[in-house]
């Protein structure tokens, strides 16, 4: 089944530090309570997990669905994703930071001050190039702003654009 | 504001052992991750831990002597002989 | 844990039977371990590899009657802990291992002047990023002189932190195996396991990034 993988530069596991091989299968444990095997993400996962590489992979054997990633027992990466680069990146946090700017805007009283605090965050670290860090901020204001369907719904309205953005397949 | 509001950095360093030994539980284990694809810093120190286990584990085997060896041997015959 | 078992029995089967080769070998694997272990309880090297010498003659003396009921191992090293202990205590009082390790201090892994204090906006982060040690020049990293301050460092600790870290990370020894053999609880030695890796990587860093300020 295709699922996707945020990488370190160089195809590199951002927590393992594992160099992924690309093409080639490779095989973790059997994914129990414990879980130990390949993370991959389908494209609802993709704003948690943000990285420098994009890659398409294949995952075979059995397939675990968790509330934020996949557990494979077997994957491989298949094709770098190469529209995901620095000015999607920057692309991504901007829009993000434009949502919280329109929710400050749009607030009043004690909520409208607290989400302009937001906005400037979301403002000053896009500048400074940061990008999952723009999809947190983004969603802890529409959680301010909405509660939980709100930060759900924003984290759902990035996963929308990246897979546009990206030409992304489910 | 906090980058993440679930766990500092300064929370996450004390758990970088139970991580990498798995030993998290699987709720802990994603926000420390979480924390991870927000935070620069704490993959940097996590990556020091890591090359600091990996320089612990590359110093110099003591191999034994080879009289001690011979000492040894010869304990064994005995004994096996006995 | 089925193969380790079955491969064990071979093991002492072939000893038993007398095969040196079996004896060579297993005496050349432990080693180094025994050898580090030894080393930290008594005062000279010479004392240590006496130290293990011993250790090997207790073993043969004790083959026939090992059950099996703990790993070769492990066993192993608790005949050497005792051997240790007792030539230590011509000097010293034996401590039991436990209460080394809960003497053994409670500070953070770093530094709290590292993070924003309690109160600021930003409190817990890291006031400024830990260097990338990937980030500096190779010949640094691979230096022998590096390896030497990781040795000083880790003898420089506490003990039973300095055994913990030994087995599990000098030696490759698993979680349970360690447990197993300093009769300690999983908690306890990571506990333990995680304040040397602080301590080493804090020396270590400060020695990386003072030179590179040079």
């Amino acid at each position: 089944m295709r699922a996707y993988k945020f990488l370190r530069p160089g195809a590199v596991g951002p927590f393992s530090g594992f160099a992924w091989p690309v093409g080639e299968w490779v095989e973790a444990r059997e994914p129990t309570l414990c879980e130990s095997g390949v993370h991959a993400c389908r494209i609802q996962d993709l704003p948690y997990w943000i990285a420098a590489e994009l890659w398409e992979a294949e995952l075979e054997g059995a397939v675990r669905e968790e509330p934020r990633k996949l557990v494979a027992t077997r994957a491989r990466l298949v094709s770098r994703v190469d529209r995901w680069d620095a000015r999607a990146g920057a692309a991504f946090a901007h829009a993000c930071a434009q949502r919280v700017r329109t929710r400050a805007d749009e607030a009043t009283g004690e909520k409208a001050e607290r989400l302009g605090a937001y906005a400037a965050d979301a403002a000053a670290n896009a500048e400074r190039g940061e990008v999952a860090l723009l999809g947190y901020i983004a969603a802890r204001a529409a959680e301010v702003d909405s509660g939980i369907e709100g930060y759900v719904s924003e984290r759902e309205a990035q996963a929308r654009w990246l897979a546009a953005e990206l030409r992304l397949e489910p | 504001m906090l980058i993440s509001e679930d766990l500092t950095c300064q929370q996450l360093v004390e758990l970088v052992t139970a991580y990498l030994d798995g030993a998290l539980a699987p709720e802990d284990r994603d926000r420390f991750e979480q924390h991870l694809v927000l935070c620069d810093g704490c993959s940097w120190h996590i990556d020091q831990m890591r090359r600091t286990i990996a320089f612990a584990g590359s110093l110099t085997e003591e191999s034994i002597t080879p009289q001690a060896e011979e000492g040894l041997l010869r304990a064994f015959r005995d004994w096996n002989c006995g | 844990m089925a193969q380790v078992e079955a491969a064990e029995a071979q093991l002492l089967d072939a000893l038993r039977a007398g095969d040196e080769g079996t004896f060579t070998a297993l005496v050349r694997e432990y080693h180094p371990s025994l050898l580090r272990v030894a080393r930290m309880r008594v005062s000279t090297r010479a004392s240590a590899e006496e130290v293990v010498q011993e250790t090997w003659l207790a073993v043969l003396n004790g083959l026939d009657r090992f059950e099996g009921r703990s790993s070769l191992r492990t066993w192993v090293f608790r005949i050497l802990t005792n051997i240790a202990k007792t030539r230590g205590q011509r000097d010293a009082r034996a401590v039991p291992f436990s209460a080394l390790a809960e003497a053994e201090g409670d500070e953070p892994s770093v530094e709290p002047e590292r993070f924003a204090p309690p109160g600021e906006r930003w409190a817990g982060h890291w006031r400024s990023y830990p260097v990338r040690w990937d980030a500096l020049p190779a010949e640094r990293l691979l230096a022998a002189e590096t390896l030497a301050r990781v040795e000083e460092a880790i003898k420089a600790l506490p003990p039973a932190q300095a055994q913990v870290i030994t087995l599990r990370d000098v030696e490759g020894w698993s979680s349970e195996e360690v447990c197993s053999a300093l009769e300690i609880s999983e908690t306890n030695q990571r506990v333990l396991l995680h304040r040397a890796r602080s301590k080493v990587r804090g020396a270590l860093d400060e020695y990386l990034t003072e030179a590179d300020r040079c």
